[in-house]
């Protein structure tokens, strides 16, 4: 029997892939895991990816990626500015919108009056960093840990391309996730989880749609899809053994399996065959490590404290952070959570409230848990929607009331931890946080930079599909925001 | 093709002797030169893919390596001089630098791109192994024997249908002994409906088939008859290029047919959007690029998409051309902007044959309740309790005395105290209430019904109210204040409105009679309103002839003014919906009380008002001689009576109500199918070059006239410069690329992998083929025999190659260990779909329905709501033989599609792909271990074992085997077995509650009979069967 490693794709396909350039020695260092550099570094198997990443030392070994779908508002969280308190109510100048697109939903609307966020801000940090003081008072605990910037970009106006786009790098469909790429490029090194694990909490607010796309493998193998782990029911689907079959009855069935299939290897020779046998031996071993860690029984009382009083709740982004927590630790190589609930057309002051007491805590608290622990070091956390809001209010403006349309020409987001700069600011858009006056940032480039934290040159991480070196960062260039990096 | 001897042996190559531009020389260039010296781009002024330009420019000196700047610039340690350049990514490995010396060397020869040069047979050549076996022996390899029987029919079974061959067709296929007995098992299998389902399964991958729209909503569609042509056109074996023409323009063809526009559907399949915010145009733009880019890949096998921003860099499509291409579809009339709910126009009705039947034979079942109610009715009418109810009731009339009631009246809601409800009187149908619940007040006299703006009762009784029949409406009324809502309705609400209604509008009274609101409509109310909170007497007449002017409006019999507000009435009112009192179907109570509404089937005239306002509409009949009374006298009375006093005739009315009721259902959804429709010529849509590829930036000073690339043949003589001419031209003879691909593809999927390995690209940067010679002559033969189909998959199952056995030697291995030269037959997994398939048709359990819309088997909870906009779509799972139809049915919601699918690299069909993945997983395992799917497959395959003429241990495991692998079971299998078998039997009867949890998984039923530990043990093994590699293998 000769080694054969399970979690590459089939020997055929891998042969196919990087053309014929590998000779047989060059194959077998491959499929031995114990001899390939681990990016994961010392100590750590490393079982699949491309032999020839990490392309450089990466400072992270993971990300955690709190996606905030439905594109939250920039101006009423971190984007800004006192002056917005005198332009509260005043029409938007032609000057600052120029020849913006507007979506459907408010290109009808007469009058587009700029509404200053309706909450109390403060400065906080080494910096005096504004952040949103009602709102997001456990964010402005951390600010010293974290780098915000305000200039990223995007063209996508609209939910379903603009978030196809900033997880798969294009606005249509059909190209794999930025999970799906790393999974490819960088394996796993806990064999008995999946490398790329999806977390989705519901939010309160209008539920934009999700799509498989999101973290699904595009042409890449389906063995690089985003698994969801979910709150209810099997945390991996079909995961748990059917009632009256136990573990033990199951472990003597892949038993009796494992022979037969060996019987079949001495009659074809074909190492599809061990491969077979690997796979349901790893799916035996995950049956009872997942459940495992979806488990936070075992959570000190002062740890689920510190993700807040939702963290009970299972579903609940709290949950899922802390149990982002415990997936780090256990070597899963990129964990998305993804929080709906950020389409505030409507009633923004109060659903954005809402929506931030659910997301507040439980995300500070992940960056002080994994500092605690030694592992922001390496892990790279990312906050962030797929779009911004408009400054002039969508629908009515009153006293105490407004909605804000979609807005792509500038929004927020922040990076955390492996490489980041602690209590930094980057970018800077205009009066009105309408428009970037300086150091934008492309929703690529902030993909290229999360390639490069993890090793990763965006370059060179391809996959050769319909003729083309498809990249995550695709045909238009994309540089890595080195002026964030510590 | 001029062929050169090298004189180096390439290391490791398969190709020892020759050197082939196309196969060795234009992958190198291609991949690491053509991005920036080629037909996008050419730095330098270098063109590398011409050897006129690369001879011009000075870099290659054929005959001369050494002076060969080419060279000179690959192996340059100077990193500014070095090609090509670091900051590409791409390096040339020492083999390849000695491929193009050696080219060089040899005269620096080129070749067209084979793939554009039309293919060439060999009249010589009468066998595909002919080629085969020519590269196996310059290998020095030795081929397989041909496989074993069983593992042949196994194969070519599964291959050609997606379902593994019954034990039964083993052994008929192993007791023929007969010379053509394979071809025979051949022609069958080619004959079976399951051919047409499986080579429709893998066109559903490359026309991105789905049940939902893919973006923003997601929402459902309906293009299964689009699949269920490909099924008929597989199975029929329409010719390919008949099959090409009528997906590419069947609706542009003379005279087209339904089912010719149906296939055209085949470009409707994209992704749509129905996002609120969006751009119509630029989704627009979106769409038309999906026709390209698809259309071009399926057929061509050329990545067009590249060259929507800029010139094509690999392969010669310039920008304009592609946009010359673009033309052909950018002139349609479905817009932007498309529905989240069902069919975007323009679609056609489809005639859908179960419908058709079903609702034939409903009308026959309503004939014959006619007949049968109009039998009882003159049953009755003998009947002495009939006479004896009349004779009571005249005497009683006479007492009284009658009024002269108008004829026609066909319903009537008297409200009668002390009735605890109300009915229609005359056809005896009760009022059900379907919100709120009866409450009386008075009126005068009488009692009257009391809405109070919340509650609305139904009638499942016939209503026969048509848009061009005359009807009037009667009744008292006192409404509360000024209501808006309904009084009496039969109207769909979400069925734009469809039906009628005597409606009240702020305290006017009026009607609507709609086909479909505001287009198909009319609609007249008072310019008065009645008095609040006081009983009036209303009649509304209308005259059958589709006009407002001929609805009137009495007020206590005074004819009052009236608006008409809408006139465009011109089609069927009819719908299923109940007639309403309080209501229409969900919207528009009345707050009011009303009492004696009244239905006639004729325009009451001003004269007859005041009879209708009053009395029992019988009185005046019942107090006349009987000998006075008309035959329509004596029907009504009979109604009467049948209506109150007869329970068995309500029975045969309320049959004859559900039956009706499920005729209206099945008119009311007709099945459509999305088409592909053009603009008149005089409203033809303009193309111009987007700029950059940008919908918003077109370069408006040149129109783009639809056209074909340069670097194929031009559009055939005569043809339309639109998608007609588009199908024609890829069907032509003389197109190099339209066969050589669909033979590829057929290849890949008998062959596990294509003779170009790259099945979705024929351009610069594909893999060239293994076999050029044999791609070419099959590619003739193909289009020789008329684009004959199956004729060409016969050929190909029926070789020598493909029959061999896939055992793999270890020379194998060594000299050619990704079997290009198919020394050995390939093993691979089978597709998720059929490994589904296979489950269900090894258990039994198979419904082998073909056909019809999407059907939603076992799929764990939450998945749909957990992405669904707004979070509550649930999946709604079928019951019953549903869930065990062939994957291929299973509903496919394209932002959420089936796990179980997709864990198994099915593609979620957002885009066309064209080669699948082929992967091996861990989450694989757990699908066929723990689905229900499969775990109920298992329970019913040990059933099926039980219930078998085996009945010893030994001999249903080699039956089991049969039925999963075609071949016995040996009897270290069978020992192996067995251990397992008596080890969960021997659990199993310790805890026999356990054997029941197992046993009740899936929906179908249990043969009780069985002991559970021995069935639940039997499906302990059945299942470890079903999971053998080899069950999950094509071998």
């Amino acid at each position: 029997m000769q080694p054969f490693n399970p979690l590459l794709e089939t020997r055929r396909q891998f042969l196919l892939r990087t053309g014929n350039g590998i000779g047989a020695a060059a194959l077998s260092t491959m499929l031995n895991p114990s001899l390939i550099g681990s990016a994961m570094g010392e100590g750590m198997q490393q079982y699949g990816g491309l032999p020839s990443i990490p392309h450089f030392p990466g400072k992270a070994k993971r990300v955690i990626y709190m996606f905030m779908a439905g594109g939250p508002s920039h101006i009423d969280l971190f984007d800004y500015k006192p002056i917005q308190r005198k332009l509260h109510g005043t029409e938007l100048p032609d000057s600052v919108r120029q020849d913006q697109r507007l979506t459907g939903m408010s290109s009808g609307q007469k009058s587009f009056p700029c509404v200053a966020p309706m909450f109390e801000f403060g400065q906080y940090g080494e910096h005096q960093t504004w952040v949103n003081k009602d709102l997001l008072p456990h964010t402005a605990g951390v600010v010293d840990k974290i780098t915000i910037m305000k200039s990223l970009h995007t063209e996508a106006v609209n939910h379903d391309p603009a978030i196809t786009f900033i997880n798969t790098g294009a606005q249509q469909q059909g190209k794999p996730s930025m999970g799906a790429w790393l999974s490819y490029g960088m394996g796993s090194v806990n064999e008995n989880m999946p490398g790329y694990v999806v977390m989705i909490s519901r939010g309160r607010g209008q539920l934009q749609a999700l799509y498989d796309r999101l973290w699904g493998s595009g042409f890449l193998p389906a063995k690089h899809q985003g698994v969801k782990l979910r709150s209810a029911g099997e945390p991996v689907l079909y995961l748990k053994n059917p009632k009256g079959f136990d573990r033990e009855s199951r472990r003597g069935q892949l038993d009796s399996l494992e022979q037969l299939n060996d019987l079949n290897y001495d009659k074809f020779a074909d190492p599809e065959i061990q491969a077979r046998i690997s796979q349901y031996e790893l799916a035996f071993r995950m049956q009872s490590e997942v459940p495992g860690l979806m488990d936070i029984e075992g959570e000190p009382d002062h740890v689920k404290e510190l993700y807040g009083p939702q963290t009970d709740k299972p579903g609940s982004f709290a949950r899922n952070c802390l149990l982002a927590r415990r997936m780090a630790e256990k070597g899963v190589r990129y964990i998305q959570l993804f929080h709906r609930g950020w389409d505030q057309h409507g009633a923004l002051p109060s659903k954005i409230r809402q929506q931030c007491e659910d997301i507040d805590q439980p995300a500070a608290a992940l960056i002080k848990d994994l500092d605690q622990r030694g592992m922001l070091e390496d892990t790279l956390v990312v906050f962030g929607g797929e779009f911004g809001r408009t400054i002039y209010s969508q629908g009515k403006l009153t006293k105490d009331n407004h909605g804000r349309d979609h807005h792509g020409r500038c929004f927020s987001m922040w990076m955390a931890g492996a490489g980041v700069k602690r209590g930094f600011e980057y970018g800077k858009t205009d009066d009105h946080s309408y428009n970037i006056v300086e150091n934008p940032v492309h929703i690529r480039d902030m993909n290229a930079t999360i390639l490069h934290q993890l090793g990763i040159d965006h370059n060179k991480l391809t996959f050769k599909y319909q003729g083309l070196d498809q990249r995550l960062t695709g045909v238009e260039e994309a540089h890595v925001v080195k002026d964030i990096l510590a | 093709m001029k062929k050169l001897l090298i004189l180096v042996l390439i290391p490791g190559s398969l190709f020892a002797g020759t050197i082939d531009f196309n196969r060795d020389v234009r992958p190198i260039l291609s991949d690491t030169c053509f991005k920036c010296h080629g037909p996008g781009e050419t730095k330098g002024d270098l063109r590398l893919d011409d050897r006129e330009d690369a001879l011009d420019a000075g870099v290659l000196s054929p005959g001369d390596v050494a002076k060969s700047e080419i060279v000179k610039r690959l192996k340059t340690a100077d990193l500014d001089e070095l090609m090509p350049p670091p900051e590409s990514n791409k390096t040339l490995t020492p083999k390849q630098i000695q491929i193009l010396e050696t080219w060089i060397a040899e005269g620096a020869e080129y070749d067209d791109h084979w793939s554009l040069v039309s293919p060439k047979g060999d009249d010589a050549v009468n066998s595909l192994d002919h080629f085969i076996d020519k590269r196996i022996g310059a290998a020095g390899l030795r081929p397989q024997p041909e496989a074993d029987r069983r593992t042949q029919i196994r194969r070519v079974t599964l291959d050609l249908t997606g379902l593994p061959p019954t034990p039964k067709e083993v052994e008929q296929f192993i007791s023929d002994r007969s010379p053509e007995a394979y071809e025979k098992l051949v022609d069958r299998l080619l004959a079976s409906k399951a051919y047409g389902e499986r080579m429709a399964l893998a066109w559903m991958d490359a026309a991105r088939y789905g049940d939902s729209s893919v973006m923003h909503a997601d929402g459902p569609r309906f293009m299964w008859p689009w699949r269920d042509w490909i099924i008929k056109a597989y199975n029929s074996n329409m010719p390919f290029d008949q099959f090409t023409i009528e997906q590419i323009a069947g609706d542009l063809l003379p005279e087209a047919t339904v089912s010719q526009k149906v296939a055209s559907g085949f470009n409707r399949n994209h992704a749509t959007s129905d996002e609120g915010g969006a751009f119509a145009e630029e989704l627009r733009v979106e769409y038309v690029a999906d026709r390209v880019q698809t259309t071009a890949n399926v057929w061509m096998g050329l990545t067009m998409e590249c060259a929507q921003c800029h010139d094509h860099k690999y392969d010669p499509i310039s920008q304009k051309e592609y946009y010359q291409f673009f033309a052909f579809f950018n002139n349609t009339t479905d817009p932007g902007m498309q529905t989240r709910n069902g069919n975007q126009a323009p679609f056609v009705e489809v005639p859908d044959e179960e419908q058709m039947k079903r609702l034939a034979e409903l009308h026959k079942q309503v004939t014959s309740s006619d007949q049968k109610m109009e039998d009882y009715r003159a049953t009755v009418a003998k009947s002495p309790e009939f006479q004896k109810w009349i004779t009571k009731k005249s005497e009683e009339a006479r007492k009284n005395g009658g009024t002269k009631q108008p004829e026609g009246l066909i319903h009537w809601f008297p409200v009668n105290a002390p009735a605890k409800d109300f009915r229609d009187e005359l056809t005896g149908s009760a009022a059900v209430a379907e919100k709120g619940k009866f409450e009386v007040s008075d009126r005068e006299t009488s009692k009257a019904l009391k809405l109070n703006g919340g509650t609305q009762f139904k009638f499942d009784t016939p209503v026969n109210v048509e848009f061009n029949l005359p009807f009037s409406i009667t009744g008292w009324i006192k409404p509360s204040g000024k209501p808006t809502g309904a009084i009496l309705s039969k109207m769909d609400d979400k069925a734009s409105f469809r039906g009628f209604d005597f409606w009240m509008e702020g305290g006017k009274i009026g009607t609507h009679i709609v086909n479909s609101w505001q287009k198909n409509a009319l609609k007249v109310v008072t310019t008065e309103t009645l008095k609040p909170n006081q009983w009036q007497h209303v009649v509304l007449t209308y005259d059958g002839k589709h006009k407002a002017s001929g609805v009137k409006i009495f007020i206590d019999g005074r004819l009052a003014k009236s608006h008409v507000q809408s006139d465009t009435l011109k089609g069927t009112i009819k719908t299923n919906q109940p007639l309403r009192i309080g209501s229409r179907s969900t919207s528009s109570n009345w707050k009011g009380e009303v009492d004696d509404l009244r239905l006639y089937s004729r325009a009451l005239r001003e004269e007859e008002l005041a009879a209708a306002a009053g009395g029992d509409p019988i009185q005046e009949i019942l107090a006349a001689p009987a000998k006075d009374r008309t035959p329509a006298d004596n029907k009504t009375l009979l109604a009467r009576y049948l209506g109150s006093q007869d329970k068995a005739f309500k029975g045969l009315v309320a049959a004859k109500a559900k039956l009706e009721k499920q005729i209206a259902d099945l008119n009311r959804k007709p099945v459509t199918s999305m088409i592909m429709q053009d603009n008149p010529p005089n409203k033809m849509r303009m193309t111009y070059v987007l700029d950059r590829g940008a919908y918003d930036s077109p370069k408006k000073e040149e129109v783009i006239r639809p056209a074909v690339p340069k670097a194929l043949p031009p559009l055939p003589e005569g043809a339309p410069a639109n998608r007609l001419g588009l199908a024609l031209w890829l069907t032509q003879p003389s197109h190099p690329l339209t066969a050589r691909v669909a033979v590829n593809r057929y290849w890949m999927m008998l062959f596990g992998e294509g003779l170009v390995r790259s099945v979705g690209d024929f351009g610069a940067q594909s893999t060239p083929p293994t076999h050029p010679g044999l791609l070419d002559w099959l590619a003739v033969d193909f289009m020789e025999s008329g684009w004959d189909v199956k004729r060409m998959l016969k050929q190909l199952v029926t070789s020598k190659t493909y029959r061999r056995s896939s055992k793999i030697e270890s020379m194998h291995r060594e000299k050619d260990s990704e079997n290009e030269l198919l020394a050995h037959a390939p093993r691979f997994r089978l597709q998720g779909e059929f490994i589904r398939d296979h489950a269900l048709a090894v258990s039994g359990l198979l419904n082998p329905t073909i056909g019809g819309p999407g059907v939603k088997p076992y799929q764990p909870a939450n998945i749909w709501n957990e992405v669904s906009l707004n979070g509550g779509l649930r999946y709604k799972q079928d019951k019953g033989d549903k869930l065990y139809r062939r994957s291929m049915y299973t509903y496919w919601k394209r932002s959420s599609p089936m796990p179980n699918m997709l864990i198994f690299d099915s593609p979620s069909r957002e885009k066309c792909v064209i080669q699948r993945q082929r992967t091996n997983t861990p989450l694989q395992a757990l699908v066929t271990l723990n689905d229900p799917q499969f775990l109920e497959a298992a329970r019913a395959f040990a059933e099926r074992l039980l219930k078998s003429d085996k009945s010893d241990t030994a001999g249903r495991i080699d039956l089991a085997y049969r039925y999963a692998t075609a071949r016995l079971a040996t009897g270290r299998e069978i020992e192996i077995l067995t251990q397992l078998y008596q080890k969960n039997l021997t659990r199993f009867q310790s805890a026999p509650e356990a054997a029941k949890e197992f046993l009740k998984v899936g929906e179908s039923p249990r043969d009780e009979s069985f002991d559970a530990s021995e069935h639940a043990a039997w499906m302990v093994v059945a299942q470890t069967i079903m999971n053998l590699d080899e069950s999950l293998t094509r071998n």
